[in-house]
């Protein structure tokens, strides 16, 4: 769905992307970790070809980014800015959700059935003015924008940077939601408990060099290249680390409090 | 063409020029622009601006900005070259289009004017940091603050809308709409709502700064609050003579 084959990207002399290779196959869900200037937002734009590579070669759902406009490669893969503001420019949620689809959907039937589909999705009142909504509910106009055009794969550059709690847990369960029903997706984050609870393999960026490439539990316990990252893991995992033995496989609460009641109950039958 | 208006470091003679002397400067040399007809002054002051633009350390960056004027004063000397029917004609087209010796010479003069008119301003805006500017016009000119603030925040906020306006381009690229097209007109079409998003962010930013500077005292500060000064040295003279000398010859 998504690969880099040996990507090295420059910005004027300094190197910001050396020599990145990984695939990410269809169906995927993928975290890209990494430090503030690691690269990762670069690295994004380098998926959807809003920025070509210096050297080496990305390829979406087929298309070369290099030789592809991202116009068309955005029929393929939708991508959410950290920003929701710059993709809002509509005066209603409804005219947002429906301007995304003009440029791929020529049936206006069909495209105000998407946007029906999309509102209902999100629970928004397709009459509202976004630029009078929360952030949290901006960044979900500007996400229902671009799954009203059903991408094969989503982009998400820090999805959930200033959203609170409740607001987060929305985007990523429709996020979630969506990569069950099958769509790829890389989501940029700086948030490891939601990268614990949602991705099932981490990509760790340190100074434009791709450092580690696995399951986000085996990324987690990985404590050394996590601080070659600057990143802290989630707390489930650190605390499974610290203590070791038979809680060493934690990873999730649910995981941890079986844990914990088995060696309780382990210890009152010895006392026994 | 983002950074063209923001600051340089550095310690040519330009840099330490007291930034009167430079604004003076930048005001005479576009005015010798238009006050002259002749191609050769336009073109030395063209020259002026690109030797004082290598003394600062920003040939480059001036460079790549005529290139952008350049482009511009091109489609104008294109549109105005058809436009002037008197003199002699000098190439002939079909359905009555022609060319004459004084529209070319006009048109010409149209274009450099523009590229030498606009260098002096980014020139000097590069050598100069905006808050000596506004001091220097508080401090030496009574200018009221509240105007210098405007005057240099304005300035300040070009190069970041310019940012925001690529940003908010690359968003909906990224959203599918052809920004990558390569027709001009549809372009332009699918630009218009863009400005929608711009204005909010616009307002969003600028009102920050309004409530950020009223929270750190901005209308408590008066004309003796600056502590730098700005001192005229034997340069400042030399360079005002320089562009009176300029002036002179573009009037004659």
């Amino acid at each position: 769905m998504l690969r880099f084959d040996g990507v090295s990207f420059h910005r004027g002399p300094e190197k910001v992307i050396s020599d990145v290779s990984f695939e990410i196959r269809a169906g995927e869900f993928a975290a890209l970790l990494g430090e503030n200037g690691a690269g990762k937002s670069t690295l994004c734009r380098l998926s959807n070809g809003l920025l070509k590579p210096s050297s080496g070669r990305v390829t979406v759902c087929g298309d070369d980014t290099a030789r592809t406009r991202t116009s068309v490669i955005a029929r393929n893969a939708g991508f959410l800015f950290q920003n929701p503001d710059r993709q809002l420019c509509q005066n209603t949620v409804l005219g947002e959700i429906v301007f995304g689809l003009e440029h791929v959907v020529s049936d206006r039937a069909e495209r105000e059935r998407r946007a029906g589909e999309m509102l209902a999705a999100f629970s928004l009142d397709g009459g509202r003015d976004p630029f009078g909504m929360s952030r949290g509910e901006r960044q979900q106009v500007a996400l229902a924008s671009i799954l009203a055009r059903k991408p094969r794969m989503l982009i998400l550059d820090e999805p959930t940077t200033g959203l609170d709690y409740r607001e987060c847990m929305t985007i990523m369960g429709v996020v979630s939601r969506l990569n069950a029903e099958g769509t790829t997706i890389l989501m940029v984050s700086h948030d490891m408990e939601v990268t614990a609870d949602f991705a099932e393999r981490a990509l760790v960026l340190s100074g434009g060099r791709l450092i580690a490439d696995g399951p986000v539990r085996r990324i987690m316990r990985d404590v050394k290249t996590l601080d070659e990252a600057s990143l802290l893991p989630a707390q489930i995992p650190a605390l499974a680390v610290s203590l070791g033995g038979v809680f060493s496989d934690a990873f999730t609460v649910d995981d941890m409090t079986a844990l914990v009641e088995r060696a309780n109950a382990t210890r009152g039958e010895a006392a026994r | 063409m983002s950074g063209f208006l923001s600051y340089m470091r550095g310690d040519s003679i330009l840099h330490r020029l007291n930034p009167l002397t430079k604004l003076v400067m930048s005001v005479s040399l576009c005015a010798s622009c238009f006050i002259t007809n002749r191609h050769g002054v336009v073109a030395g002051i063209i020259a002026f601006n690109l030797l004082m633009a290598y003394s600062a350390g920003g040939l480059g960056r001036s460079l790549v900005m005529s290139a952008s004027f350049g482009k511009l004063a091109l489609v104008l000397f294109a549109l105005q070259v058809f436009f002037v029917r008197d003199g002699n004609v000098i190439l002939s087209l079909p359905l009555n289009i022609y060319v004459t010796d004084r529209g070319a010479l006009f048109s010409s003069l149209f274009a450099l004017r523009l590229v030498a008119a606009a260098m002096p301003l980014a020139v000097v805006l590069s050598a100069t940091r905006m808050s000596d500017i506004s001091n220097a016009l508080v401090r030496y000119l009574n200018m009221p603050y509240k105007y210098t603030f405007v005057l240099t925040t304005a300035m300040r906020f070009i190069p970041i809308f310019s940012e925001e306006m690529a940003g908010i381009v690359e968003a909906q690229t990224a959203r599918g709409v052809e920004f990558d097209t390569k027709n001009f007109f549809k372009k332009i079409r699918l630009l218009l709502p863009l400005c929608v998003p711009l204005l909010i962010s616009s307002v969003r930013k600028i009102e920050g700064s309004a409530i950020s500077a009223e929270l750190r005292g901005f209308n408590l500060r008066t004309r003796e609050s600056g502590y730098k000064t700005y001192g005229f040295a034997p340069r400042d003279a030399a360079m005002l003579v320089c562009c009176a000398v300029i002036a002179l010859a573009a009037k004659i």
